[in-house]
């Protein structure tokens, strides 16, 4: 038996072949009368003004922040949770540590107005 | 060693899930303007074929004869990649899946799995999320301000969600014993775990609305503020990319829903006849679809901010003490015998009712300040 | 509830003496204020007298007499009748202080009348062009100002009656387009002087904020061409991510001179034509104008002739509100279904104009002194298996599957407030008036045709938001129920014409301004006659025009979210905004 990931490799190979290839057939069998009006940018109809890519305030950057932070520790709880039961019970138990660690850092985030939009 | 015969099967197997999820794509369509149109008083589309069965063709016919257009100011090369982008990864989740045990094919074994591999959640988790770059590289490479707006939100919401889901899937590895998707399915055997953890599987069902872009959390292409949003700028092809990736992602994570927590291939005699497998694991999806649609006709907006909190302040918390309270279950079960277990579902539904009233304590106070 | 109507008769001016005279002309009422003392005496008109509502500011060219006249018309948000102020200006140069400090709501009708005809008012703090483009020449509703083609000042054309050699003015330009450019333009160079101005009445682009991170603003132009925005308005709008910084609404992308056409037409041919203002409610368009005209020639209505009157307002006024709930819930994000739930009682309701009237939106139905056809028992036994029985279900239907559903309550409570002080501040009228707060109804306050015979309340909300502007839509359905139950139990047989129905009414010299509660708001018709058989001058009190003033500090500070409710929570109809 192979190793499946050599599978899941080519499966993303013939995946991306689809759109392309739907792109490329789009290309070749659509209409090609390109003018500036056309290539405009959409902004209800007016000529858009100023520039589109600014220092866009992103008003919730605390929040990706601290979605950083959890994420990784959420990746954490896989394989306590699989384990746990095969384990003893002092293992258990650290995970149950761990997640109120986590909860108290969220209860702080959130005492903080970190949840908050800027 | 690699044989021939098995590189076939395993070909023939990956087209079959790839076309199927096309299919899908493209009948989902029209499945989901049917339904939408009844619920609407309306009759939906009817005139291409018998029942309209032909209106995905038409329609593929006319994206595929449509102009391609590129805006002036667009950076090039990514807005074309972004589409790619987006529908490759809604097409790899579907790898993983198991849609059935073993049957007999021309006097083989074959596996209903393409790749039965034993991190499967975790390759769930991780493909799921890269889905949502092809949305901020559509927004950002259009150069246009809707379309960056969009961008923008669709960064927002998978910030908001992708803590809820993963912590959703904690549940599912702690109920299951395995990251392994057939192993999950299997360990559903005695009881699905919708029974053992409703709490989560509804807190599952809803982050996946918001995982796929559905009302009420459509807000990267929230038409009625961002004109269509991210792919404001997207025509012919492109824009149908965009299309196909949002609701084959949308079979995808019913799917994966079905097998994490509704019992995926199970069904009454599967064990005598294992090509029921498909079947169940379709006849469920159309269900969980069904309420998709159903839910896209009822419910208005939510706005982006109020989304940010309800993931943040509402799910996460709720999660993670279904986690506590999952965990505590089994370890209870294990230590005491196995009636415990039913303490799970009782105790969840308990939080889940908690955290039902605390939302409305507060949305409550939030408004009689206002007044 | 009656709003007392105080009855004491004013003499203004004993109180003003030497600034403000009696108007004295054949026909005319109201006073004459002189022009440098405007603003002290509208200040002490809303202070001292309680007119705390301006109701329409427009302007007439006498050309004759080589005068330009600015017409006032306020009222008492406490009810009663109004009051009617003029300031002359001579032709060559009219300028009068503007009454924005006094009445905000004075904002937008000051630009039309610069804008068609030409008055400037000084100290506006934005006064340019509102309604036609920013490249215009001249001001359309002088008298003197000739569109291209033209034929003559009024219909008939003799070209088309009696000799009816009719040809299309378009046939005779080899381009089969009717614009003409001014000499040295060209369209393509041209860069509008306007956009500058706009653009730059917005808040400045970048912005540091505490933490020293340096954000930009956009600008963001919603509309013309955007779903949500009702039609062809647009609004230019400053963003700080998310938050709107400043909005700027511009119109007329559906600009048509109503009023020139209008002042061009006969009296009777002028009916149809206001059908197409707010196209959703022919039947109440129809009521105003033809309220103005009456009261011009003097006419009575016959009595079933009212009840019928009533009946189709009330029907309007349900459908219309039944539309905008229905639409409402679209622009939060509903994908059509209420809407179409929405649509399927407008049919029916149609179905009705269609019976009486042989057409369902421009209905068309309405005549001086009468309507265009009786009202058969059959169609009297339709209106009240609706009146009774169906529509009195579908409100509650409607109230039991919207008003406690949690994402319309959490999108819509507390956005987009408008105190009562600012709503009446900038003349806002009509539903969203009361859901501020102020139980304003001409209806009640000063009633026309028969209402004051019909026991119903002014409905009314207290907090002025969007949530209190959804409910009080449905708080109106049912009071229309109510009025209509009545007027369908009451209506007495009779003619329905009063004389002899005639295709050329002759008007006495003289002005009038019919009024009446449209579904949208506080719809006037300020008709100006010289004895003949046209109106001198016609305009149009639209209050989805009047009611966008206070978009704008409804909408700053909020998301662009909520920007589409909030506009679509005011009810606007672009074919009425733009005329």
């Amino acid at each position: 038996m192979p190793n499946p990931w050599v599978f899941i490799g080519l499966f993303i190979i013939i995946a991306a072949i689809i759109p392309i290839g739907a792109i490329v057939v789009a290309l070749i069998l659509g209409p090609k009368k390109p003018n500036p009006i056309k290539q405009s940018t959409y902004e209800c109809g007016l000529e858009t003004v100023g520039d589109s890519l600014v220092q866009f305030k992103a008003q919730y950057y605390v929040f990706a922040l601290a979605f950083l932070i959890f994420d990784v520790e959420a990746v954490f709880l896989f394989p306590w949770a699989i384990a746990m039961n095969k384990m003893p019970l002092y293992v258990a138990l650290e995970g149950v540590i761990f997640i109120v660690i986590l909860v108290a850092g969220l209860v702080y985030t959130w005492r903080k107005g970190a949840l908050e939009w800027v | 060693m690699i044989d021939l015969a098995l590189v076939l099967e395993w070909v023939i197997k990956s087209l079959v899930v790839i076309f199927m999820l096309l299919g899908g794509f493209a009948y989902l369509t029209w499945f989901e303007r049917r339904i939408l149109a009844r619920m609407q008083t309306r009759v939906g589309p009817n005139r291409a074929g018998w029942q309209g069965l032909l209106q995905p063709v038409a329609d593929a016919v006319k994206l595929v004869f449509k102009e391609e257009l590129i805006p002036a100011r667009a950076d090039k090369v990514i807005f074309v990649l972004a589409p790619i982008l987006t529908v490759v990864p809604a097409t790899v989740l579907a790898v993983v899946i198991p849609f059935g045990t073993q049957v007999i094919l021309f006097g083989r074994q074959v596996n209903l799995a393409v790749a039965d591999i034993n991190v499967g959640i975790l390759f769930l988790m991780a493909v799921a999320s890269v889905a949502v770059y092809g949305i901020v590289l559509a927004g950002w490479s259009s150069n246009n301000k809707f379309a960056l707006m969009g961008g923008m939100r669709s960064t927002a919401q998978m910030i908001s969600y992708e803590l809820a889901l993963g912590l959703s899937f904690v549940l599912v590895a702690l109920m299951a014993d395995s990251l392994q998707l057939s192993e999950i399915v299997e360990a559903q055997r005695t009881m699905w775990f919708v029974v053992l953890q409703p709490v989560g599987a509804i807190v599952f069902l809803i982050v996946t609305l918001a995982e796929v872009n559905r009302a009420p959390f459509d807000m990267p292409e929230a038409e009625q503020e961002l004109a269509a949003g991210f792919h404001s700028e997207y025509s012919g092809m492109k824009f149908a990319l965009f299309f196909m990736a949002e609701y084959q992602k949308m079979i995808v994570i019913s799917i994966i829903a079905v097998t994490l927590f509704f019992g995926g291939y199970l069904g009454p005699f599967i064990g005598r006849f294992p090509w029921l497998g498909p079947v169940y694991v379709l006849g469920k999806v159309v269900a969980l679809l069904f309420g998709m649609v159903w839910i896209r006709a009822t419910l208005p907006r939510i706005r982006y901010d109020r989304l940010m909190d309800l993931g943040w302040k509402v799910l996460l918390p709720l999660v993670l003490g279904l986690v506590l309270i999952t965990a505590t279950g089994i370890l209870l079960a294990d230590e005491f015998g196995n009636s415990l277990v039913w303490s799970i579902p009782v105790v969840s539904i308990l939080a889940g009712f908690l955290t039902v009233g605390l939302v409305d304590r507060s949305l409550r106070r939030k408004f009689n300040a206002l007044r | 509830m009656t709003i007392p109507v105080s009855t004491e008769t004013l003499d203004l001016a004993a109180k003003f003496p030497g600034i403000v005279t009696p108007d004295e002309r054949e026909g005319y009422s109201g006073w004459i204020v002189k022009a440098d003392e405007l603003a002290a005496f509208a200040a002490s008109l809303r202070d001292d007298l309680g007119y705390d509502f301006l109701s329409s500011v427009t302007g007439v060219d006498y050309l004759p007499e080589k005068k330009l006249e600015v017409v006032y018309h306020v009222y008492k948000t406490t009810g009663g009748p109004g009051l009617v102020f003029k300031v002359q200006l001579p032709r060559k140069k009219p300028e009068v202080p503007s009454l924005t400090p006094v009445y905000p709501g004075a904002d937008f009708q000051e630009r039309e009348a610069w804008d068609l005809l030409g008055i400037k008012f000084t100290g506006h703090p934005d006064l340019r062009r509102i309604l036609m483009w920013e490249g215009f020449e001249g001001h359309p509703l002088r008298k003197d100002w000739k569109e291209p083609f033209y034929e003559e000042d009024i219909k008939p054309y003799s070209s088309r009656w009696p000799e009816g050699k009719h040809s299309y003015a378009e046939d005779r330009n080899p381009f089969n387009d009717n614009v003409q450019f001014p000499k040295q333009f060209d369209p393509e160079k041209w860069v509008p002087e306007g956009d500058a101005a706009l653009y730059g009445a917005l808040a400045e682009y970048r912005t540091t904020d505490e933490d020293g991170l340096d954000t930009d603003h956009i600008v963001v132009n919603m509309g013309p061409q955007h779903p949500s925005t009702h039609g062809v308005f647009r609004a230019v709008i400053t963003l700080d991510g998310e938050d709107i910084v400043s909005m700027k609404p511009v119109m007329g992308y559906l600009h048509r001179n109503h009023e020139k056409i209008g002042e061009r037409n006969t009296y009777l041919h002028n009916m149809p034509y206001t059908d197409r203002l707010d196209y959703f409610c022919s039947m109440t368009n129809n009521h105003g104008y033809a309220l103005a005209v009456e009261k011009l020639t003097g006419i009575e209505v016959p009595e079933r002739t009212e009840y019928i009157r009533v009946i189709m307002d009330e029907l309007t006024r349900i459908q219309n509100h039944f539309i905008l709930i229905g639409m409402l819930l679209n622009d939060l994000g509903a994908y059509f279904t209420p809407a179409l739930y929405a649509f399927e009682e407008r049919e029916l309701i149609l179905d009705i104009f269609e019976a009486v009237a042989g057409s369902r939106m421009m209905c068309n139905y309405f005549r001086f002194g009468g309507v265009a056809r009786d009202v058969t028992p059959e169609i009297l036994e339709k209106v009240s298996a609706l009146a009774f029985d169906r529509l009195p279900r579908k409100a509650d239907e409607f109230d039991r599957l919207l008003t406690e559903n949690e994402i319309l309550v959490s999108r819509c409570k507390g956005v987009g407030r408008l105190s009562s002080e600012d709503a009446i501040k900038y003349s806002m009228s009509g539903p969203s008036l009361r859901a501020s707060g102020v139980p304003y109804d001409i209806r009640k306050a000063d009633p026309y045709s028969i209402y004051d015979r019909f026991d119903f309340d002014v409905a009314v909300r207290y907090n002025g938001d969007t949530y209190d502007r959804y409910l009080i839509r449905l708080d109106e359905i049912r009071q229309s129920l109510r009025i209509l139950q009545q007027a369908i139990r009451q209506i007495p047989e009779g003619p329905i014409q009063t004389g002899k129905s005639t295709y050329l009414t002759k008007t006495p010299a003289g002005e009038s301004y019919g009024r009446i509660e449209a579904p949208k708001g506080e719809l006037g018709y300020y008709l100006v006659s010289n004895g003949t058989g046209n109106p001198w001058r016609y305009h149009v009190r639209a209050p989805s025009f009047i009611n966008i003033t206070a978009l704008e500090s409804m909408v700053v500070g909020g998301k662009i979210a909520d920007f589409v409710i909030v506009f679509g929570g005011i009810d606007v109809v672009l074919g009425e905004m733009d005329r």
